[in-house]
């Protein structure tokens, strides 16, 4: 039996450096380990692959650089945003945020994962609507959800401070309002910037500030 | 195959240019003209396809079935052969339904979701929503000459999505209970619903009494005169007082009534008729506040009642004051509850 490279196949399959090679071609199914033992596929490409092979982050679409470029963008309000880092659609910023939110919440006893996935289901979509509505050039929906979703950074500070004090009180009413703002500010600049809206600012912050008010009102009862 | 190929082709040219001519004019300049003369392209209609490709199919088999029977002595060895040929066949007809299906549905699409349509309605400045959130508030004087009204759907979009906003932190602070639904679903139909139902009412009896009005300016006119209900639903779902609600209710409901009724009137000739209108849209307009107010609301007057509000202080044991009584009376009870048991 000829395995293309598979130097001792008559002893007890003790082959690992092989082995890890082998099933890990570059044909991006990872988890079809049975694919590798065939002659004819495994003979073209695995000999040099592996050293060729992206690394795995870099296959996954995740560029930690541009993930923290993005968040100091959202922590600095008053930083200028360069319209240029929303080229890219990344989604996986995102989803940790949406997780870390629903995460803080269950600390504070609320379960509402299903709420958060609707109402920025929901929210995405209005947003997606009213920017193509709006805006000279059309924006994707990738673009969109990427940005709201890292604005929603601030959220998760305003959920993890209602664990530990109760947000009912005149105190939590202004910090709430605070927290909304600086979402909706920073959503709405890196909006304007990317879409090239000057002037309409307002108009893109106020229905992000009412898609951060919902989330704060999860938050807050 | 070759001419049965050439069909939905050659009808698929017409057909895409037609569909290109529909969205030029959408996507030069943001008119929202649509040329009707090319929607009337039934030449890639799918039944005329449908009908045709059926028909060259069946010529089809009677060939080939004529061709089989000639050949049927030497079906032993082209066996496979034959039947291959059919299922390419098939195949091929399955492809060429996909096509046609595919076109005829994106051709819809790109008609009907054609969300281009109201570009031009969102095309606005910051200065002019608040200019005209604030006109909305004044009656205007001169109703002998019709008054103009914005076409212009952000304002009254964004209007609706506040009040649904505060009615989900009216019902939230209320602790109302949503049996049947979810308090967000309830929130944005009953406000949907009212602007766009009342709308097209409106829009209705205005056609009947022969009032100047288009669709999206009854639309704008009437999500304007929500700007009143935000401020006094949001001014009294936090200052519980019975009264001040009914001040709010008179004034700022009344200006905003005022106003749509002053505009109305002034694009309707004729007293009955300005006055089914205006009355009716009076009503409306007023009864939606009080409503509002009443059912979304109405629990935390007997809260108010009970509790100090939400930020209670534990619950506190009080002493109570026990009766004095006698040594021997206390005994003799001791001593009864110790036999007994």
């Amino acid at each position: 039996r000829h395995y293309g490279g598979y130097e001792y196949p008559q002893q007890g399959g003790f082959v690992p450096p092989d082995m890890m090679q082998q099933q890990q071609p570059y044909t991006g199914q990872i988890y079809q380990p049975t694919q590798s033992y065939t002659p004819a596929s495994a003979q073209s490409f695995y000999g040099s692959n592996f050293e060729d092979e992206p690394p795995l982050l870099e296959e996954l679409g995740i560029n930690f650089d541009h993930i923290w470029q993005k968040t100091l963008t959202v922590l600095h309000p008053l930083k200028v945003a360069d319209g240029s880092i929303m080229n890219e659609t990344d989604l996986a910023g995102p989803m940790v945020f949406c997780l870390a939110f629903g995460a803080t919440l269950l600390l504070a006893g609320k379960i509402q994962f299903g709420y958060v996935y609707g109402i920025s289901a929901i929210g995405c979509l209005g947003m997606f609507c009213l920017l193509n509505l709006m805006s000279v050039t059309g924006v994707s929906f990738g673009c969109v959800a990427s940005v709201l979703g890292y604005c929603l950074l601030p959220m998760i500070l305003l959920s993890s401070f209602a664990i530990v004090f109760s947000l009912q009180g005149m105190m939590g009413i202004i910090l709430t309002a605070g927290i909304i703002g600086w979402c909706s500010f920073s959503a709405s600049k890196i909006f304007i910037s990317a879409l090239a809206m000057e002037g309409q600012q307002l108009l893109v912050a106020y229905p992000c500030a009412l898609l951060y008010g919902v989330f704060a009102l999860i938050s807050v009862f | 195959v070759g001419p049965g190929r050439a069909g939905p082709r050659a009808a698929a040219g017409p057909g895409r240019a037609g569909a290109d001519a529909v969205s030029a004019p959408a996507q030069g300049g943001g008119s929202a003209v649509i040329d009707m003369e090319n929607m009337d392209d039934t030449s890639g209609s799918s039944f005329e396809d449908m009908g045709e490709m059926h028909q060259r199919m069946k010529e089809e088999e009677e060939e080939e079935a004529e061709g089989e029977a000639g050949a049927g002595e030497e079906e032993d060895g082209e066996f496979l052969g034959m039947k291959g040929l059919r299922g390419q066949l098939g195949r091929q007809v399955a492809d060429q339904m996909w096509q046609v299906g595919k076109r005829q549905a994106s051709r819809a699409f790109s008609l009907y979701a054609n969300i281009d349509i109201l570009r031009p309605y969102f095309d606005v400045e910051p200065v002019q929503v608040r200019a005209r959130l604030l006109e909305s508030m004044i009656p205007v004087k001169m109703i002998n000459f019709p008054q103009k009204i914005a076409g212009e759907l952000y304002g009254p979009l964004m209007l609706v999505f506040t009040l649904v906003a505060i009615l989900l932190h009216g019902m939230k602070t209320s602790d109302t209970i949503i049996r049947e639904g979810t308090l967000m679903g309830t929130a944005i139909g009953t406000c949907f619903g009212y602007w766009l139902g009342v709308s097209s009412f409106m829009y209705f009896l205005a056609y009947l009494c022969n009032a100047q009005i288009t669709m999206v300016q009854m639309l704008s006119l009437l999500g304007y005169g929500l700007f009143g209900h935000c401020i006094t639903l949001f001014v009294t779902y936090n200052i519980h007082f019975h009264s001040l609600f009914y001040i709010f209710w008179l004034v700022v409901g009344g200006l905003s009534t005022l106003r749509m009724v002053a505009v109305l009137v002034s694009r309707t000739v004729g007293h009955t008729q300005r006055l089914i209108l205006c009355g009716t849209l009076a009503a409306l307009h007023m009864l939606f506040l009080l409503y509002l107010h009443f059912a979304y609301h109405k629990v935390v007057e007997g809260i108010l009642d009970t509790l100090e509000g939400p930020n209670m202080p534990p619950f506190q044991r009080v002493a109570r004051d026990i009766p004095v009584v006698s040594n021997a009376v206390l005994n003799t009870t001791a001593k009864a509850i110790a036999l007994t048991l």
